[in-house]
């Protein structure tokens, strides 16, 4: 299967004020539409992932109102939410579409304006995403809930708080270099383990901000991407979804490993490529702990090595594969819906050569993203290769 | 994040007294919200057995940023707790000051005011204690903190040398069973 990126656009990742949740869909999205060159009557379906807008910003119908403010009426339109695997889900769908025959070319957006409101309302909302009936009962947040599979993994591999904190700095040192980013400073791992506990052991350079960001594709057949030579020639070559466990108090270690490692599997054997021939990935990680799991699941590292990469540098830029380059989730922070359509716009930046100085790795290939939500609920993969003259 | 008193009727008395689902086809314990299905081998038959309260504190974190309903109680402690019948349930542990909480200390269940709902009604749930006298003999390997295992290990083994507890004689509340066929009535 191959799907051509016909054109990409974001907005920065930031907190915007002035900027409501259509203000950053229509950017993304007429970034998009401007880099593909097409005009939104070529739209056939259009994909909204978007996470929380019936509790962000009290409006509903995502998916409608980003038609019509995109101008792809009459073509048809979905609002996507799979908790933090939102935006991957859209893209998927995106590529199922394309992949079908149904239609030649459509648009995935993903977008989430979360700072309408207060941290503790927000966080509040954030919660509903796991089991805030029953299982978040305890008080847990997704912060503390990740927390406590941070210290379950530190416990069972035998890893101080410092040696967590190397994934940290090396996201904060891209992210310093990424304009789109909301968080751009560097640290180093003193700073980090001296920043505010938001939950032990996690400390606030190790959590990702709330964010206010949209991120846009447009896809099409591949045929019609190779009648362009001239354009960018980067394909989507897998797109594999999964679930995990529902409630992440009883998850242990494995289920965290499978939730990347099963989807990741169909994902390699779809493309005809394997882990060592990756370039650059972009792992989520709204949580430093996440990244390690997410190199693990995605067989760049055995389980209890993945949080290896980032003190020895094999994670980082010139390493045997550089992973997030953008400055993660930590960085950009995780505007829910976006996140995983940014992700993909990141690699794809990537692999066309296009991304800023300073975090443009060199001449990748091959590059793939993970996506995770729930926090063990989904996973979502997708791989990406730039293809010329084939 | 607020469960309305509407939603917490229907969720039945588990916040008051602390109870797990015995799968019917394997014998599993799983958590208490486990009313549909067995994790473990997918058996629908599921039914409530109550707890008694001891166990350890096998992990834990302190929440500085609550959820609303909670605002208030921060910092707070929230931990696993495996339970002598081999459950893991999280809960908050109070009581004990933030640095004296350690992995591997036993813990007993007790109710306590848990949160504010969004009207300002009042819910109550478990919370866990230090236990003033925790039983001498527990054959529940030390948390696995001192050896850095190769692979992860599974959840702790149930604990063999700890009795059978016996279903309390006196259930305070009927044990219930849910069933998908109870659901559709
Ligand atoms: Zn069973």
């Amino acid at each position: 299967m191959r799907v051509g990126v016909l054109g990409i656009g974001k907005t920065p990742h930031k907190i915007q004020h002035s900027k409501s949740l259509r203000d950053l869909i229509v950017e993304a999205g007429r970034g998009a539409i401007a880099d593909a060159g097409v005009s939104p009557s070529d739209i056939e379906m259009l994909y909204v992932g978007n996470v929380g807008s019936v509790g962000f910003n009290y409006e509903n119908s995502t998916g409608l109102m980003a038609a019509h403010h995109l101008g792809v009426v009459p073509a048809g339109a979905v609002r996507v939410e799979a908790a933090c695997g939102t935006g991957a889900w859209a893209l998927h769908l995106g590529v199922v579409a394309i992949a079908s025959g149904l239609y030649d070319t459509v648009m995935v957006v993903g977008a989430e304006k979360m700072n309408d409101l207060a941290t503790v309302e927000a966080t509040s909302i954030i919660a509903q995403a796991a089991d805030s009936k029953e299982e978040y009962f305890s008080g847990l947040t997704f912060p503390s809930g990740v927390a406590l599979t941070a210290r379950k993994y530190m416990q069972i591999y035998g890893l101080t708080e410092e040696d967590l904190a190397h994934t940290a700095v090396k996201n904060h040192h891209y992210g310093a270099r990424n304009p789109f980013a909301h968080l751009r400073f560097e640290c180093t791992v003193e700073e980090v383990m001296k920043s505010a506990k938001v939950a032990d052991p996690l400390k606030l350079y190790e959590v990702c901000p709330m964010t206010d960001a949209g991120s846009a594709l447009i896809l099409c057949r591949e045929e019609i991407l190779r009648d362009q030579p001239d354009k960018p020639q980067v394909y989507i070559t897998a797109s594999q979804m999964a679930t995990g466990t529902w409630y992440a108090a009883t998850d242990t270690l494995e289920d965290a490993y499978r939730l990347f490692n099963e989807p990741a599997k169909r994902a390699y054997a779809m493309a005809g490529v394997t882990a060592d021939d990756i370039d650059v990935a972009e792992i989520y990680n709204s949580f430093s702990i996440q990244e390690p799991l997410g190199i693990e699941g995605l067989g760049f590292a055995e389980p209890g090595e993945g949080w290896k990469g980032a003190k020895d540098g094999s994670t980082w830029k010139d390493g045997k594969v550089a992973v997030n380059l953008s400055g993660g989730l930590l960085c950009k922070g995780h505007p829910l819906g976006a996140t995983g359509a940014t992700q993909a716009v990141d690699i794809i930046e990537q692999l066309r050569g296009t991304a800023p100085e300073g975090i443009q790795a060199q001449d990748p290939e091959i590059g793939i993203t993970a996506c995770r939500g729930g926090p063990g609920a989904v996973g979502a993969i997708h791989i990406y290769q730039r293809l010329e003259g084939e | 994040m607020t469960v309305s008193a509407i939603e917490f009727s229907r969720l039945g008395p588990p916040k008051l007294q602390l109870y797990a689902m015995r799968c019917q086809s394997c014998k599993q314990l799983s958590p208490w919200w486990e009313h549909f299905h067995c994790y473990k081998c997918g058996g629908e038959v599921l039914t409530e057995e109550l707890l008694e309260g001891r166990g350890e504190l096998t992990n834990y974190t302190v929440v500085y940023y609550p959820p609303r309903d909670f605002l208030g109680q921060e910092p707070y402690v929230v931990g696993h707790i495996t339970m002598d019948e081999g459950v893991l349930l999280p809960a908050p542990v109070v009581d004990t000051a933030l640095e004296d909480v350690q992995v591997g200390t036993r813990v007993k269940s007790t109710l306590r005011r848990m949160k504010l709902g969004h009207e300002g009604d009042i819910y109550y749930s478990q919370k866990f204690v230090v236990d003033p006298n925790p039983p001498k003999k527990r054959a529940r390997p030390a948390a696995a903190k001192a050896a850095p295992a190769k692979k992860a290990p599974a959840k702790a083994p149930a604990t063999k040398a700890a009795p059978a507890k016996k279903a309390p004689a006196k259930a305070a509340a009927p044990a219930r069973t849910r069933t998908a066929a109870a659901k559709t009535k």
